[in-house]
């Protein structure tokens, strides 16, 4: 039996499939365009796009909100195509190209307005009519909510009072919307944010993205499972011994100016007080857990795929209060060295975020207890995974950039190789790289030439660069893709949003009524504080070196 | 303060530390032939050198082709030196073209890091970001620091390898080095949580390989008539800087015939000599190590003075060039008995050992009867 779904209009795009791959003429609207997440990726993502003639033929970007401090307000369009540009040069994975930029520039506009000012909607909606006439576009747009999670109710509400969402049965054009994480801080805002949204966009409208999803080698995972015959039949308990996923970041909260070490950009602002599990685990690591161990979708329909994914969610093992207290660690970092150079621990990196901000230091935040590094070990129960370990670790300030899936393997018996306690043998491991260099190693163990039997562990690799020449397109670009070609697939349904904070929710209470002084340390530059080994070493296993 | 002189040896290219990954990738690029199969790095495991002298690290540097060429390996090379000064960890990148035959389809790379004073503590945070994951972890302590007594800076370095490789030759302080070793080896062995295990090599015991299968083959107690069963003499002469070579000799050997211990001193001198009396099943014996003021340093003689058909006699274990040890007996009439020794420079030592993974009892054992000898000097 197929398995039902959870939305009655979902269900019934499931026997349509995708209605084409294709993207559809639109005009993008990113609500905060002249911000860091648009300036870093947003822009150079369509702009790749277009170098890749990929885009709709019939097709613009439009900025919409309030320009950067100090920018000049001769001509609004203009300013946004300098500022896409010096982003393109900065953050693009493919070269400016003049002519290319050009064309992609004419295209690009900026409408300028306070996402709480009705009458700027109207203006938005009056030049977004005007460029549908002069482009061709047929009314559909794709709005992109870049804005802090506490505006996006008031966009939304703004857009329908403004009568700029179509219906969803409206044949002749659409309206999407795409939504940044974090959706909500915890279940019940989360539920709040999909009820404001839900009342003005139907599901099927609503994209709710995490960029991790659009990733090559996370995508790769499910054409590894079920387009290799050898690995599905060991995707199970019988044959794998434990998972660790790990997303590691080098970066702590503040970029540096290398010359006079002063900050010249901060996540404090968003951080503090958010912290890791509701930054990195609640999000991204569950979503590519899901991938990781879901059952095998019966069609690559979105709510196929998706309909697999919340079922992983709906499996965990739901955490007790000891359980939070044994099976979960986090920690905060303390001054130590990344790169050769002393950098300073997170309370200070908040205290001179705030003053580099011009904002006062919150209360809270002066012994700050906001988690920089969390690891959990957690359990799917249902057949194909019970007893088999999860381990997820993440954190800032850790030796290097790093995320990868990996799932190892039991150990053979101790009769051959082996046998001999004196010979080392190590498991056999299958890693999946998701950054920075994605791809995918095997770790397996190999006879060294000579007389002797004499074993060591080898790794075979597939990276994607040398593979397949070339750059993998960043994950955003793959998702805007998506959202103007109608697929949902690496989007996250409401359902499964909800899923998700609730398995959290038990970490977040705990936390919240076990008040501390002070987390567990780690310099920065180290894998974490020893009690997340402990963790893990408690069960007879360990971190893997990364 | 002026900006630190990076040190980079054998042509490797001086870049911030943070770009050491693009560096390497740079300096692959134009090593990638048209049309043939993509550049690889050949790796087997992480090689992590430290050593504390200028000198020593340009003349390692000259050495690692060699050394990756049996053991391929992604090398850190580590140069922490004394200095008062507190400037930043400075760091340079070298990738080498490997030819196989006719084309070259791997490469190695040497990463070299360089700091000075306060700051060779924090080459431990540089190291961790430069490892490559999933490949094991070796770390070749090349300084004439004993492990036993590196503190917390070797303990760092080697906070996930799984072989630490030292060279015991030149140690200062050997008899105090030699008590130490023994415990160190211990603790170091059980300090990788997990349940993972891991070994430590002395490059001096991998150099006596061949003296210790000559010596074992010829003094082998089953052998009916033996030479040990008479023996009242046991001489190890070495060359400067070898004295825990023979003193580790000394102490395989001994453990090996079931001798015990039961006083040692030290004969101040030019050439110094250790000399311990032990208690064996046939009679008191005596063990002398005695320095040589001169050539190389290494074990240059072995000899026992034994009885041989009731006639006084001595087996002489000596070179006989540099491709055969050689055992003669002075007193008595008898063949001269040879092994073929495979000559290894540094390179080769050190190559073949990182592969070789195994615990050896026999050395560990023959540490601990070190320490035993050690302490009997002492006492």
């Amino acid at each position: 039996m197929k398995p039902a779904h959870t939305d009655a209009s979902a269900a019934a795009k499931v026997f349509e499939g995708p209605t084409t791959l294709l993207p559809q003429p639109c005009q993008l609207v990113i609500f905060g365009g002249p911000g860091d997440l648009s300036w870093r990726k947003l822009l150079p993502a369509v702009y790749n796009l277009d170098v890749d003639g990929v885009l709709p033929s019939h097709f613009t970007v439009v900025a919409f909100g309030v320009p950067a401090e100090g920018a000049s307000d001769a001509d609004p369009d203009e300013y946004i195509r300098a500022r896409a540009k010096s982003g393109i040069a900065r953050f693009s994975r493919q070269a400016i190209d003049e002519a290319t930029w050009a064309n992609f520039a004419r295209g690009l506009f900026f409408v300028q307005g306070s996402f709480n000012d009705m009458r700027a909607y109207e203006q938005l909606k009056a030049r977004l009519d005007s460029l549908d006439q002069q482009f061709g576009i047929p009314g559909s747009r794709v709005y992109y909510l870049a804005v802090p999670p506490g505006l996006v109710g008031q966009c939304v509400e703004h857009l329908q009072a403004a009568g700029m969402i179509r219906d969803p049965a409206d044949t002749t054009a659409f309206t999407r919307v795409i939504i940044e994480k974090p959706i909500g801080r915890d279940l019940e805002s989360a539920r709040e944010v999909n009820r404001v949204v839900g009342a003005a966009f139907a599901e099927s409208q609503t994209y709710r993205i995490d960029h991790y999803l659009g990733k090559e080698t996370v995508q790769n995972l499910l054409v590894l499972r079920f387009a290799n015959s050898i690995f599905e039949p060991l995707w199970n308990s019988k044959s794998i011994d434990h998972v660790q996923i790990t997303v590691a970041e080098d970066e702590g909260l503040a970029q540096y100016d290398p010359n006079t070490g002063d900050i010249i950009a901060t996540r404090a602002g968003y951080y503090e007080g958010i912290g890791a599990l509701r930054d990195m685990v609640q999000n991204h690591m569950l979503q590519v857990l899901c991938v990781m161990a879901m059952e095998p979708p019966w069609s690559l329909a979105p709510e196929v795929v998706r309909d697999a994914k919340v079922g992983v969610l709906n499996c965990l093992r739901p955490l007790s209060p000891t359980d939070v207290d044994t099976n979960v660690v986090r920690g905060q970092y303390i001054e130590g060295d990344m790169y050769g150079q002393r950098v300073p621990g997170y309370r200070k990196e908040v205290r001179q975020s705030f003053e580099a901000m011009g904002r006062e230091l919150p209360r809270a935040s002066v012994h700050s207890t906001t988690e920089t590094f969390m690891s959990l070990k957690l359990f799917i129960d249902n057949w194909r995974w019970a007893g088999v370990p999860f381990y997820l670790r993440t954190g800032k300030r850790l030796p290097k950039r790093v995320s990868e899936v990996a799932i190892q393997f039991k150990d053979v018996p101790q009769i051959l190789f082996n046998a001999n306690p004196e010979t080392q043998l190590e498991p056999t491991v299958l890693s999946v790289r998701v950054q920075p260099e994605e791809g995918l190693s095997m770790r397996i163990a190999s006879k060294l030439p000579g007389p002797k039997i004499r074993i060591y562990p080898v790794k075979m690799e597939f990276n994607y660069a040398s593979s397949f020449g070339g750059s993998s397109p960043e994950a955003y670009e793959r998702l805007i893709l998506d959202v103007m070609a109608g697929d949902a697939t690496l989007f996250m349904r409401r359902d499964q949003v909800e899923a998700a904070w609730q398995f959290v929710t038990p970490i977040l209470d705990r936390w919240e009524r076990a008040a501390v002084r002070d987390l567990p340390e780690y310099q920065c530059g180290t894998w974490g504080p020893v009690e997340a080994n402990r963790l893990i070493e408690a069960d007879g296993r360990f971190w893997r070196n990364l | 303060m002026t900006a630190p002189v990076p040190f980079a040896p054998g042509g490797s290219v001086p870049i911030p530390l943070r770009e050491v990954e693009a560096e390497l990738a740079r300096q692959m690029q134009p090593l990638q032939g048209e049309g043939e199969h993509p550049l690889q790095f050949a790796r087997m495991s992480n090689l992590v050198i430290f050593c504390d002298r200028r000198a020593e690290a340009e003349r390692l540097a000259a050495e690692v082709p060699s050394v990756v060429a049996i053991h391929p390996a992604r090398v850190l090379l580590l140069l922490g030196e004394a200095g008062p000064e507190d400037a930043p960890v400075t760091a340079a990148a070298l990738v080498r073209p490997r030819q196989n035959g006719a084309i070259v389809n791997t490469c190695s790379e040497m990463i070299v890091l360089h700091a000075a004073g306060p700051t060779v503590a924090r080459l431990p945070f540089a190291v961790r970001a430069l490892l490559v994951g999933d490949l094991p972890i070796n770390l070749w302590w090349a300084s004439n620091q004993p492990p036993a007594f590196a503190g917390a800076l070797l303990f760092d370095l080697a906070e996930n390898a799984q072989q630490i490789v030292y060279d015991s030759r030149g140690w200062v302080e050997p008899t105090r080095a030699v008590a130490g070793t023994s415990h160190w080896l211990e603790r170091f062995a059980k300090t990788l949580p997990g349940g993972r295990w891991r070994v430590a090599s002395d490059l001096n015991w991998r150099r006596l390989k061949f003296w210790r299968r000559l010596l074992g083959q010829t003094l082998d107690p089953a052998i009916p008539g033996g030479a040990t069963t008479t023996a009242s003499e046991l001489l190890v002469e070495h060359g400067p800087h070898a004295v825990v070579q023979a003193w580790e000799l000394a102490s395989w050997l001994t453990r090996l015939l079931g001798w015990k211990v039961r006083a040692g001193r030290v004969e101040p001198g030019i050439e110094i000599e250790i000399r311990w009396t032990f208690d064996a099943p046939h009679g008191p014996v005596v063990v002398r190590i005695k320095r040589l003021s001169e050539g190389p340093s290494e074990v240059r003689q072995v000899r026992l003075q034994c009885r041989i058909d009731e006639h006084p006699a001595t087996l002489v274990f000596k070179p006989l060039d540099t491709t055969r040890l050689e055992v003669t007996t002075e007193g008595v009439e008898a063949a001269p008995l040879t092994v073929t020794v495979q000559p290894q420079s540094l390179a080769e030592l050190v190559g073949r050992q990182l592969s070789d993974r195994e615990r050896d009892p026999v050395f560990t054992e023959s540490i601990a009867t070190a320490q035993v000898l050690a302490q009997s000097l002492t006492a």
